[in-house]
């Protein structure tokens, strides 16, 4: 399993904001909102946007994270595609907040094909 | 020798660069100024480019990277020379020539082989006149622009008019420690009906080091001359890889050019050969296998600028893990290029189904009277081909081994040097794992 990483003190990510962090080499989108923190892939699964540079929706029942190039919306939660034209999920990451600090951990997935 | 800043490329290790090289022509100092200036006033390619949209650099930091000499010259075994026997070789370690030897009898006929920061000294006429061309724009972005001004690695070999070299010369550059670069130029002039193989690879001495290649590539083949260039990138993973390569083929040249692509975490290359003269030829052989997390890009370009040439241009990628690869392939014809034949294929064969391939061929013709086709496949391995062949015995590794063998063979059999073709076929097999169930 991998190890937590610190990404930051959490007053580097004010409520609402998504931000790129370097995670073990492999770009992560942080974002925090409604008191929440996140970490999802930084890539669209459809065309390979970087999802940090898109709106977040956090009104909706699903918060979500939209592509900016062409809409693509992906779930904060689990980072499942929830509209066109993405149809796979990125991937999400498991993040925790201790000591004022941000941890992010990367899913095993990306552990095991790190070559 | 003065040692160059520890880290990083900024000014202080630029002027230190310079004065590690007081030695080089003035004409080349003022060169690696020029391109300096240009290279702080500008920005690093981002996402919003088309160029740049599938390539994501913004984990990329230049100041991890150091273009100090290594601590010791590099020792990783070369693949493409084993035997072979050799006309001259070159061996160099981040950026910095180990040895350099080309046979005498060369020598006397006028050849030219060597590290390029010598031979600059050397003959430096020869080296000013082949950057003259402008055959790699050194403003083209910002790569570019860092290469001009602070390589110190790379190959020159210019070979005289009429002069046949039956021996191969082989050329490795290898990287050694953490964050170490190499910034290097190759420059291969042919003159009218000179003939000549050049065996290009690079190596990284462990598999864990993070490193930086940024170089470029630029060839020139006057009348009826002819080239077999092969390049072969191997670094280890960890490794960024940016490369700037053009090749000018004269009036009745012939180049057959073969690109191996294994190694590296991100990969950017642009790769152009332009026909710029009647009746030239050739041949692009492109093989890529990638695993892991890398990302390969291939920006290819045949531009045919005059009338009567030919052009044949074959990609071949196969993926695993989470890998990707990006390939655009343009052909250019302008208006002058009548009677053209072209033609551009891409073939990926997806042996993961987190693999991804991007193939993105393109045709533009001004002239009226061409041939120019395409072609891209994307595909995985058949189930029934696996099954056909473990019912006769073979393990599931080694049935995928020998489909995926069977898929780049296309391409080997139009590489025409033993050695190339066996190295690149050895080092396919060694990494194709079992292939998960999809």
């Amino acid at each position: 399993m991998n190890d937590f990483h610190s990404v930051g003190p959490t007053t580097d990510f004010p409520d609402p904001s998504s931000q790129l962090v370097e995670v073990d080499e492999i770009a992560v989108v942080l974002i925090h909102a409604a008191g929440h923190f996140y970490a999802l892939d930084d890539v669209c699964t459809h065309d390979g946007g970087p999802l940090s540079d898109g709106d977040l929706c956090v009104e909706e029942a699903t918060p979500t994270i939209a592509c900016p190039r062409h809409g693509a919306q992906f779930a904060l939660a689990d980072g499942a595609a929830v509209t066109m034209p993405a149809t796979k999920a990125t991937q999400a990451h498991e993040v925790k907040v201790e000591g004022g600090q941000v941890y992010v951990r990367l899913c095993d997935s990306h552990a095991n094909t790190r070559k | 020798m003065t040692a160059i800043a520890e880290s990083g490329f900024d000014t202080s290790a630029f002027e230190a660069l310079l004065n590690d090289r007081t030695a080089e022509p003035k004409w080349l100092s003022q060169r690696r100024r020029d391109s300096w200036k240009a290279f702080e006033q500008t920005a690093w390619p981002n996402g919003k480019e088309e160029e740049w949209m599938r390539t994501d650099i913004r984990l990329f930091k230049l100041d991890k990277f150091s273009s100090a000499p290594a601590a010791q010259p590099g020792s990783a075994a070369a693949l493409l020379s084993h035997g072979v026997e050799l006309g001259g070789r070159i061996e160099s370690t981040n950026g910095r020539t180990d040895l350099s030897e080309l046979d005498a009898d060369l020598a006397e006929q006028g050849v030219i082989f060597g590290g390029l920061s010598q031979v600059a000294i050397e003959h430096s006429d020869a080296v000013e006149k082949a950057f003259a061309r402008g055959v790699v724009s050194p403003t083209y972005d910002r790569f570019a622009m860092l290469n001009d001004a602070c390589w110190t690695g790379g190959v020159f070999l210019q070979v005289p008019k009429g002069v046949h070299i039956e021996k191969p010369l082989h050329a490795i550059s290898r990287l050694g420690g953490e964050g170490a670069a190499d910034l290097s130029k190759t420059v291969v002039v042919l003159g009218d009906g000179a003939e000549a193989t050049l065996l290009m690879e690079t190596l990284s001495e462990d598999a864990i080091a993070a490193g930086l290649h940024n170089g470029t590539i630029e060839i020139v083949l006057g009348r009826g001359a002819k080239l077999r260039f092969v390049s072969l990138q191997n670094w280890n993973n960890r490794t960024w890889h940016f490369a700037h390569q053009k090749a000018c083929v004269g009036r009745e040249a012939q180049l057959q050019w073969t690109i191996g692509a294994l190694g590296a975490r991100l990969a950017k290359v642009n790769q152009q050969v332009a026909l710029v003269g009647p009746d030239a030829e050739a041949q692009v052989n492109g093989v890529m296998f990638t695993q892991g997390k890398q990302h390969l890009c291939y920006n290819t370009h045949q531009h045919h600028e005059a009338a009567y040439c030919r052009s044949d241009l074959l990609y071949k990628a196969a993926l695993q893990d989470q890998s990707r690869t990006v390939w655009r392939g343009m052909i250019k014809v302008d208006e002058a290029g009548q009677r053209t034949d072209a033609y551009q294929r891409n073939d990926n064969l997806m042996l993961s189904k987190d693999a991804r391939a991007d193939s993105i061929p393109g045709l533009e013709i001004e002239a009226d009277d061409v041939r120019c086709t395409h072609g891209s496949t994307s595909g995985r391995v058949d189930d029934h081909q696996i099954f056909y062949a473990m019912a006769r015995g073979f393990t599931r590794q080694e049935a995928v081994r020998m489909i995926v063998t069977g898929f780049f063979q296309q391409v080997f059999d139009r590489i025409t040097i033993d050695s190339v073709r066996e190295a690149l076929g050895e080092a396919i097999g060694a990494r194709v794992q079992d292939l998960p169930n999809q």
